[in-house]
């Protein structure tokens, strides 16, 4: 048992700290809530050049190979200074699974250009069922003899606006289980008959409706196998779950870090705010909570990283990472005042992403339901006598 | 990072295992929480205290020369922890043998205190079991402010004053007790000695406290004329408060996996009953229960980080308190859980849990009707939260 950061670790925390910092100060944050592509290329570039979008891609690849708890941790810096930038959908919910399902060719074509910062990609996966389940799913690939052709509407994909290329989760035949009979497609933005929207969520972060009409996509595009993609969305939820739950984690930990220098600072009644045992005891209940949710999330990451079985773990992440987060928010405001409800505190940007980091990739209910399908499956240990 | 055990806590966890099913009756489910109250619970304990002593378990903790195998930090979780969930009665010596004032004897004892004291308690043998007193019914949290003093007359000292919520006092062959020896200190943290008391001596009266459920656990100890032989006084004079607040440190290493174990236990039981019920079919009950999960989840990895600080030398301030906090948030959710879960039956006594119609042998019960005393006991939660404030946070003293 051993809760140190390696030497690569601590690097990757500090020097995503600081370029952060220097590249994306939160006046930039505003600007760039008005910023039509919701994110800024050349910080991108910047990025890539440090090689965070291939941090965890093999060499061959263009990648650095490092290991999935290093993305976590880096993560959890971009949370911390809340990035708005396409990383966490081009890297966590593309790149991962094409490297994994993906045929050589296919990963020999793609994730060198996702490692080097060409192209952005984004995950369709939500439709306006708003359902993480498979029965969710109900947007069509009908079969022809050379293509697959996409019909329907994808809903809540987090910049499509921007995105070179997308993995539509869709159903490619009807089966009695609902996980059976989906598939996920390789899709061009550009090709023919797609049509995006941004949608005006609060986060401003330019998630969109997706609307596919009669879209052909190449039969050569299939991740994976034809009609097991819920199996490639299970393997994209455990890893992204963990990844969203860290950069909730910084997020929170800023948060907390704000209202407590606020708390030290601020003096009513002659005393500093913090002092007064009814803002202190909400501070110290925020800080514990954050503390355990960190250690939660680098559980999760940590069985993802050794290979272990993670499905139980990363839900427990998210369910607790939704609850932290919007607590600490709240708790936040409240320690601040009315300062608090003002768009001059930087705090307004960490609360106004609560709702999109809760719903991507399942409220907290959905991850409660996994947890207790995992509970209802096990073999308690004082029986196993 | 890395959260695997070594092997050599895995062997012990495993043998750990393989004792509780050898030694405890099929279904057991621990006592624990009120081992003193009953002659035939406590005797069962003394008697695993015994087996655990033979094995070495009991201090394990301890350096060889004093009866201990001088295990590692982590050895201890390991063993706490299993101790926990299985229900190891006996494993602490009445209160704080083990813990606390093996610990502090070795630290500040006389050579001829650490000769005839530490054995005892590592023995397993009644004669080896302690109680603590520290709080007086003036001097709750605000504990520098007891009352009870000592004087010193020759090679004595008289003790008058009382104690109150001593536990397993009328248990207990000796009490390691905080006095008043300077009450004119500049502080009046600086005016307390710790001394080892005989509680067969004359002037030592036990008056029993009964809790709402009719459990025997605390005392009130009342001290009139109580000559005590000066060789009985531990470290110096008025150096009492040092030694206690430095002797803390050891039983952290103990706490959090004893608390993360026992829980664990009371999920895992409840996970059953569910089932075997058919209660998984609520959805509500689903989700408390997953709920319950992760913030148990969340107490382990906490309760290891804590551990893991101290194994690199690091002496925690504010985790312990963080710990006791969250664990007692868990227990009253288990308990409401619990009950909840139990419905209708939750409502029998749990002093009779031999009644044909008890559950899980009356634990939810007695888990529901004791755990505002945890929360209460060794510190109150807002007590804990006060020093996670100002240790953790670094925020202005607040009382």
């Amino acid at each position: 048992m051993d809760f140190d950061f390696s030497e690569d670790q601590t690097m990757i925390i500090d020097s995503a700290r600081k370029f952060l910092e220097k590249e994306c100060p939160k006046d930039k944050v505003r600007k760039l809530k008005e910023d039509e592509k919701g994110y800024d290329p050349e910080t991108w570039g910047k990025m890539a050049e440090m090689g965070w979008m291939g941090l965890i891609l093999p060499e061959e690849y263009e990648g650095i190979g490092m290991e999935f708890f290093d993305l976590t941790l880096l993560m959890e810096e971009m949370g911390r200074n809340i990035l708005p930038a396409p990383f966490f959908h081009t890297v966590a919910l593309c790149s991962l699974p094409i490297l994994e399902y993906g045929t050589s060719e296919k990963k020999r074509n793609i994730l060198p250009k996702i490692a080097c910062g060409e192209e952005i990609w984004t995950l369709a996966l939500t439709e306006p069922s708003a359902s993480y389940e498979p029965s969710g799913i109900g947007i069509h690939a009908i079969s022809s003899e050379e293509d697959y052709v996409l019909e329907g509407t994808k809903l809540f994909v987090p910049f499509a606006n921007v995105a070179d290329h997308l993995l539509v989760v869709a159903r490619t035949s009807q089966q009695e289980n609902p996980q059976e009979g989906i598939t996920v497609l390789i899709v061009d933005a550009g090709s023919p008959g797609i049509k995006t929207e941004v949608i005006p969520t609060t986060a401003n972060d330019k998630q969109c409706e997706v609307v596919f009409d009669k879209v052909r996509v190449p039969k050569d595009n299939v991740l994976g196998e034809v009609g097991k993609g819920w199996d490639i969305v299970e393997f994209i939820l455990q890893r992204a779950s963990v990844l969203k739950s860290a950069e909730m984690l910084g997020g929170a930990q800023f948060v907390l870090e704000m209202a407590n220098s606020y708390a030290k600072e601020r003096v009513q009644f002659d005393k500093p705010i913090g002092s007064f045992q009814a803002i202190q005891h909400k501070l110290a209940g925020v800080f514990i909570d954050v503390e355990g949710l960190r250690r939660l999330v680098y559980e999760a990451a940590w069985h993802i990283s050794t290979g272990l079985p993670s499905r139980l773990l990363t839900s427990m992440a998210k369910a607790k990472a939704n609850e932290v987060y919007k607590r600490t928010c709240i708790e936040g405001i409240k320690v601040h005042g009315a300062i608090g409800f003002t768009e001059e505190l930087d705090l307004g940007l960490y609360y106004r992403r609560t709702k999109a980091f809760e719903f991507a990739l399942g409220g907290t209910g959905f991850h409660r339901e996994r947890v207790a399908v995992e509970l209802e499956g096990y073999d308690p240990l004082f029986l196993r006598r | 990072m890395d959260f695997r055990f070594g092997e050599k806590e895995e062997k012990l966890r495993q043998e750990i295992r393989k004792f509780a099913k050898e030694e405890l009756p099929p279904g057991w489910l621990s006592t624990m929480l009120e081992e003193e109250s009953e002659d035939e619970d406590w005797e069962f304990a003394m008697s695993i205290a015994k087996k655990l002593a033979e094995r070495g378990w009991l201090t394990m903790s301890w350096p060889e020369e004093y009866g201990g195998k001088g295990a590692s930090l982590w050895e201890q979780l390991v063993y706490s922890e299993e101790a926990s969930y299985w229900g190891i009665p006996g494993v602490t010596m009445g209160v704080g043998g083990v813990d606390w004032v093996g610990p502090s004897l070795m630290m500040f004892g006389s050579e001829e205190q650490k000769k005839k004291y530490l054995p005892l308690i590592a023995s397993g043998e009644p004669d080896g079991i302690w109680c603590t007193a520290y709080s007086e019914p003036n001097a709750g949290s605000d504990f520098a402010k007891i009352q009870t003093r000592a004087v010193r007359e020759g090679d004595e000292y008289v003790i008058n004053g009382q104690k109150i919520w001593t536990s397993a006092a009328h248990r207990a062959k000796w009490c390691w007790i905080a006095v008043k020896t300077d009450p004119d200190a500049t502080k009046p943290h600086k005016g307390i000695s710790v001394f080892i008391v005989d509680m067969k001596s004359k002037g030592i009266t036990v008056r029993p406290l009964i809790n709402y459920v009719g459990h025997h656990i605390f005392n009130e100890v009342f001290f009139d004329d109580l000559r005590v032989p000066a060789a009985n006084l531990v470290g110096k004079e008025n150096n009492g408060w040092y030694q206690l607040m430095h002797a803390l440190g050891f039983e952290r290493g103990s706490i959090a996996g004893r608390c993360y174990g026992y829980n664990k236990r009371i999920l895992d039981e409840l996970i059953e009953y569910t089932r075997e019920r058919g209660l998984f079919r609520e959805r509500e009950i689903r989700h408390k229960l997953a709920d319950v999960a992760i913030e148990l989840e969340t107490q382990k990895v906490l309760a290891y980080e804590t551990i893991w600080k101290m194994s690199k030398g690091a002496s925690p301030i504010y985790e312990p308190s963080r710990d006791k906090v969250f664990n007692d948030h868990i227990l009253e959710r288990l308990a409401m859980l619990g009950t909840e879960i139990l419905g209708c039956y939750s409502q029998i006594d749990p002093l009779s849990r031999n009644c044909k119609w008890t559950k899980l042998n009356g634990h939810m019960e007695s888990l529901f009707w004791l755990f505002l005393g945890y929360a209460i006991a060794a510190g109150t939660d807002e007590v804990e939260m006060n020093i996670v404030g100002q240790f953790g946070l670094k925020l202005p003293k607040s009382y």
